[in-house]
């Protein structure tokens, strides 16, 4: 009997490990062969002195270069490693939740994204500060210096820790770090080492185990308003309430906002109304609407796992709802063709999936 | 007849009898192609008349975060960034151009009416703030000194005259004063469009250029004549440039005074103790229908309650519209051409809305008015036949 009940512990103690294990997708910790990343060139480590921790040499393309793509995939295998390609060489198929750099790489317009050393040149048309960049919005202590190129990372750029201009140094350890937990905490804990700068909480969300490349209203990122704090850090004209107005009559259009329950708003996503039979359809949840993967929304509480439910007047409009972060076909790196959205003349998608009642 | 002869006159009948069919045929086919045409032209101006909504690119009105360049830009010299993202407000479209010669200005698929401009026999139904512009040798008694065109005027004339506190207005009550350094906006409490309850011009508008207004009903400000909230009338699809007789805006007066759905009553909101509705300034301050004695220039009025009846008086010689000195009717349709005893009188009947060549925005020059010796059917003499002549 001793036995037995020995037995059935043991089994039930396996189970319950076996249950609580890290899922593959809980974790974006680098796994693989050290040289995939590591060696990717001769001579890309230079000789440092004995004692003294080996440097980076081409730090301004290691990024771009590990994240790089010759063909048309959006996610390549490194060493046994998964890595998201923020830029394919040649036309990307299913660019991932940030776009694909390829678009303002090519002769297609540097309005079509962020200009983005070793990608592209300096931009000329914004004289290379950020629009609407506001000094006192940037969280950085070092704050962004036009005079010299966008980084990924840095205080020149998005990623790791803004308070340190060397890219490499700012994101230091993020990729080998634990991030189970999203908490912007650190710049591993920070949604996509979205850290913004360590004086501040980073970016927290819910990472898509695909990087949003197969999204759709039901297996998508899930956003929250920390991202835009991070948008804002450059451009923050677009985001503070002195400068965007309040409420009614906006100045410029407000970000960081809930998407209302009135007016044109109710028919959020109008070309995917809620099921018949949802229980969404019950009078007492008349505010429910189904998410967009082409206007998403930010939640003020980022679920365990993503939702296909918008929930008016408390989800929020955010800067990703428009734009993608890093560039797109489309100009103004937003998420559609502005050209083709015409008011007035039963348009869809687009600006219509929010304002529902202009394009009637 | 012989024989021959029959066979001759059967073969000619049987050919004048397939003529006639193929004439016939012709005929029909030339009736159904008439008609298809017709109808196609019918349904161009349909289309173009029932929904004038805006419609057209975002970005062609907008600017989402006033960014172009990277440097902030401006509409007319005027900073923004500008209310409900317009590029440059309300004269950021409707005045882009003070100084240019087009009165409509095509962006994309928008036609925009300009209010500001300066072409030359151009003035829209509403007349041209240019007479009164800063910049452009301005005469304010020319117009009303509209915020962002003009500087405001000194008093009296910085309220409105014949001002009346707490009116009836539509959905509400008019300003319980009207401060003297409170100038006249486009929309809003202290302006004509838009809905007078709401103080900010932006607000009070907020939406009308998106609506359907195919049907003017003033039930909304969409829905309501020109954006002017809770007033109903037909809308000239080029804002009565190149009007003719028999299409021109149509505008709504009410002959018994007691409707606020008329382009006298809007004015009439400002302006009150010039109109004889009983909420505005009544009989009271403007005098009574069939009374010989009025005390102001009536308006809202018919041809018919003018004292001593309508047969034999001087009205009965204005016979066909004017575009000079339009008159209003009770169910207005814009196409009609015939004036009589039931066509309305109207504070457009004299004035412009915004501004006009002339003193106290008038049609014409007041100056220019003789009686006994005046020029037939011109300026008021359009309706007051008589006074003109011996």
């Amino acid at each position: 009997m001793k036995r037995q009940i020995t037995l059935i512990l043991t089994i039930l103690s396996l189970c319950i490990l076996f249950i609580l294990q890290p899922s593959k997708n809980s974790s974006a910790v680098v796994t693989g062969d050290c040289e995939a990343c590591h060696g990717l060139y001769p001579g890309m480590m230079e000789e440092a002195e004995p004692g003294k921790p080996p440097q980076y040499v081409l730090k301004n393309v290691l990024c771009v270069n590990c994240h790089s793509n010759a063909d048309r995939d959006t996610i390549k295998m490194l060493g046994g490693a998964r890595v998201p390609v923020v830029y394919n060489t040649v036309s990307p198929v299913r660019p991932l939740a940030g776009g694909n750099f390829h678009y303002v790489a090519k002769d297609f317009g540097e309005r079509k994204g962020h200009n983005v050393e070793a990608v592209t040149s300096m931009d000329d048309r914004f004289k290379r500060a950020p629009p609407g960049y506001d000094r006192l919005a940037d969280p950085s202590i070092i704050g962004y210096n036009p005079e010299k190129p966008l980084k990924c990372a840095g205080s020149n750029g998005c990623h790791g820790n803004r308070n340190v201009e060397d890219p490499f140094d700012s994101i230091m350890g993020a990729h080998h770090a634990d991030d189970s937990i999203i908490d912007g905490s650190t710049t591993a804990r920070s949604y996509r080492f979205l850290k913004n700068t360590n004086n501040v909480k980073g970016v927290v969300g819910l990472e898509d185990d695909e990087w949003n490349q197969n999204r759709t209203s039901k297996k998508h990122n899930e956003y929250s308003a920390s991202i835009d704090l991070l948008c804002a850090s450059c451009h923050g004209n677009f985001h503070s309430k002195n400068k965007t107005g309040k409420e009614s009559p906006w100045f410029r259009h407000p970000t960081d906002i809930v998407l209302p329950k009135s007016g044109e708003y109710t028919s959020y996503n109008p070309d995917v109304p809620p099921p018949l039979g949802n229980e969404s359809q019950r009078p007492d949840r008349p505010d429910i609407r189904i998410y967009s993967p082409d206007a998403p929304v930010g939640r003020e509480k980022v679920p365990k796992s993503p939702s296909d439910e918008i929930k008016l007047g408390e989800d929020i409009v955010i800067c990703l709802s428009c734009h993608v972060a890093h560039s797109g076909p489309y100009e103004s790196i937003l998420r559609w063709d502005y050209e083709a959205i015409i008011a007035g003349e039963e348009g869809k998608g687009g600006c219509f999936i929010c304002h529902t009642g202009k394009g009637e | 007849m012989s024989k021959e002869q029959r066979t001759i006159s059967k073969e000619h009948g049987a050919k004048s009898m397939e003529q006639r069919k193929k004439y016939k045929k012709l005929y029909a086919l030339c009736l159904i192609i008439f008609t298809l045409c017709s109808m196609l032209y019918a349904l161009c101006f349909f289309t173009v008349d029932v929904d004038a909504r805006v419609k057209g690119k975002c970005k062609d009105c907008h600017s989402m975060h006033y960014s172009s360049g990277g440097k902030e830009i401006t509409y007319g010299g005027r900073e923004g960034p500008f209310p409900v993202l317009t590029e440059g407000g309300c004269l950021g479209c409707h005045g882009q151009s003070p100084n240019g010669n087009q009165n409509i200005i095509t962006m994309g698929k928008t036609r925009i009416p300009q209010v500001l401009h300066h072409m030359e026999n151009g003035d829209l139904a509403a007349g041209n703030f240019y007479y009164v512009a800063d910049g452009y040798n301005p005469d304010y008694s020319k117009g009303h000194n509209l915020k962002g065109i003009s500087l405001q005027e000194s008093p009296p004339m910085d309220v409105p005259p014949a001002f009346i506190r707490s009116v009836i207005i539509p959905g509400g009550i008019g300003p319980a004063d009207w401060p003297g350094q409170q100038q006249l906006t486009c929309a809003g409490t202290w302006g004509c469009h838009g809905d007078r309850n709401i103080e900010d011009p932006f607000k009070s508008i907020y939406g009308a250029h998106h609506t359907d207004d195919s049907e003017i009903d003033g039930s909304t400000v969409g829905k309501s004549y020109r954006f002017l909230y809770g007033i109903t009338g037909k809308e000239h699809k080029d804002w009565e440039y190149l009007a003719t007789i028999d299409n021109h805006n149509g505008y709504r007066g009410d002959m018994n005074h007691s409707s606020m759905d008329t382009i006298s009553y809007l004015c009439g909101e400002c302006h009150a103790r010039f109109h004889p509705h009983p909420n505005l300034g009544g009989s009271r301050e403007v005098g009574q229908v069939y009374n010989p004695l009025w005390l102001r220039h009536p308006s809202d009025i018919a041809f018919s309650t003018v004292h001593g009846g309508f047969a034999g008086s001087e009205y009965q010689g204005y016979v066909k519209y004017s575009l000079e000195a339009p008159v209003a009717f009770d169910k207005p349709t814009g196409g009609e051409n015939d004036v009589d005893m039931n066509s309305i009188i109207m504070c457009l009947s004299c004035h412009r809305a915004h501004a006009s060549q002339n003193p106290d925005t008038l049609r014409w020059d007041y100056n220019s008015m003789f009686a006994r010796s005046g020029a037939p059917e011109t300026g008021c003499l359009t309706c007051h036949t008589k006074k003109g002549h011996d």
